[in-house]
């Protein structure tokens, strides 16, 4: 730790990365520098990665062999599924209620959930398999970054923060704003790494405008849902921010323009109610 | 047992105000936060003319080495439901607590600001290798892109 840090330096990170879901899979886990919780950590980072990888199996819209494809072409039914498709069928079914049909895994005209797996499934695993680490002594902090989209958890009683640092999506080396976490789920959804790859259900066609939304909340799932539905719903539409139940968030439009807010408070920077982020180019994508 | 735990985790410790808590300190221990040197990590450099004074105060150079035992309070930040400002302790160099002192009004979203963080905007080059960034979000990276990534880099030089 530098200076400056107000955090023990007394802490040890023990880090897995996997390669699941086509991309990488950050655990970590803080712990005391003597713990002894070692064997006990080590075991739990790998059962998060065995149940990611076994999520990707059933779950994967690339796997022929995979649920959903099987589902997809008429060959398996939805009750005769893994069990866990019954509760990614049930969060999707509720995501689109609550977005009014911003986010829809059906639009395609089957079932296609890709859009929430991999948060869901990371939120389930830090409940289900790093959670329960707190409760040994020696351990202050877990969580779970895959692929941009986290979920952390801290012991209540630790100082231990989380320091995230979001990307500036016009400048991937570089980082357009930080935000300290202690327990909650941050999901940026964009258009930097992977193109225009989140389609707006309501035109069948890309969604445009933002270069990357942020979202943070309780759950992963719920981050991962706004921040993709905050592409679809565009720069200028925020309505769905003082009904979704965030915690805060921030938009970056392709140029440069910057929104951020928080719980349902869009915070206001300027008469024409927003902010710009000085140092990104004008108009660098659009 | 477990589930309970972590739900109890998840409702109790929100977000925190660390990245308020900064800014406060900055502007409580430096009457001119833009003079500060750019050799830490976290310094940021002052915003540009077309953030308001609110923004500014956010991205403020927070060059001091450590916290400061004592009572700080944050320059006020403009919301739309009026102006929001937040008190913080410091005791044995950690903050032990924060409160907004002024508080927009009644409406009940509001109450969110005291436990909300507002991601907080930079205007610098903030190195990867910083030892106080821990995870990076950003649009999902590819495996192949992950190679290049800040995380990447973080995972390295936090595992050494």
């Amino acid at each position: 730790m530098s200076a400056g840090d107000p955090r023990p330096a007394d802490f040890r990170r023990s880090v897995k990365v996997e390669q699941i879901m086509g991309t990488a899979v950050s655990i970590h886990v803080i712990t005391a520098a003597e713990s002894v919780a070692g064997e006990s950590v080590a075991a739990a980072m790998g059962r998060v990665g065995a149940r990611l990888h076994q999520v990707d199996r059933v779950c994967s819209p690339f796997l022929e062999s995979s649920d959903i494809c099987r589902i997809a072409r008429g060959d398996l039914g939805l009750a005769d599924a893994d069990p866990m498709i019954a509760e990614i069928h049930r969060e999707c079914l509720d995501a689109r209620a609550r977005t009014g049909g911003l986010f829809d895994p059906w639009w395609k005209g089957w079932f296609d959930p890709t859009g929430i797996v991999k948060g869901w499934a990371v939120e389930r695993v830090v409940e289900q398999e790093l959670a329960p680490l707190l409760e040994i002594r020696d351990v202050a902090a877990v969580g779970v970054n895959a692929g941009g989209d986290m979920q952390l958890l801290t012991a209540e009683d630790s100082p231990w923060v989380w320091e995230v640092g979001i990307v500036d999506p016009n400048d991937p080396r570089q980082m357009a704003a930080r935000l300290s976490v202690t327990s909650g789920a941050i999901a940026t959804s964009g258009i930097a790494e992977r193109g225009d790859h989140i389609i707006d259900p309501r035109t069948g066609g890309a969604a445009h405008g933002i270069a990357s939304s942020t979202v943070v909340a309780d759950r992963l799932t719920e981050a991962d849902l706004w921040a993709t539905t905050a592409m679809i719903a565009g720069f200028d539409d925020l309505d769905w921010i003082a009904t979704a139940g965030t915690r805060a968030g921030l938009l970056i439009a392709s140029d440069g323009r910057v929104r951020r807010w928080s719980g349902g408070t869009r915070i206001l920077a300027d008469g024409a109610g927003l902010e710009r982020f000085g140092r990104l180019p004008q108009a660098a994508s659009a | 047992m477990k589930r309970i735990a972590y739900a109890s985790l998840a409702a109790l410790s929100g977000v925190v105000l660390l990245v308020s808590y900064r800014a406060s300190i900055s502007s409580a221990l430096s009457s001119s936060p833009g003079t500060a040197t750019a050799s830490s990590p976290q310094t940021t450099s002052s915003a540009s003319g077309n953030v308001d004074p609110g923004v500014s105060a956010e991205s403020a150079t927070t060059s001091c080495s450590g916290l400061v035992d004592g009572t700080y309070q944050g320059q006020s930040v403009s919301t739309r439901y009026g102006d929001v400002q937040v008190q913080i302790v410091v005791e044995n160099g950690t903050i032990t607590a924060a409160d907004a002192i002024t508080y927009p009004s009644e409406n009940s979203r509001d109450q969110q600001i005291n436990s909300d963080a507002i991601p907080k905007l930079t205007s610098e080059t903030l190195s990867a290798q910083s030892a106080q960034i821990d995870m990076i979000s950003g649009a999902t990276y590819t495996s192949r892109g992950y190679l290049e990534s800040l995380q990447s880099a973080l995972d390295q030089a936090q595992c050494g």
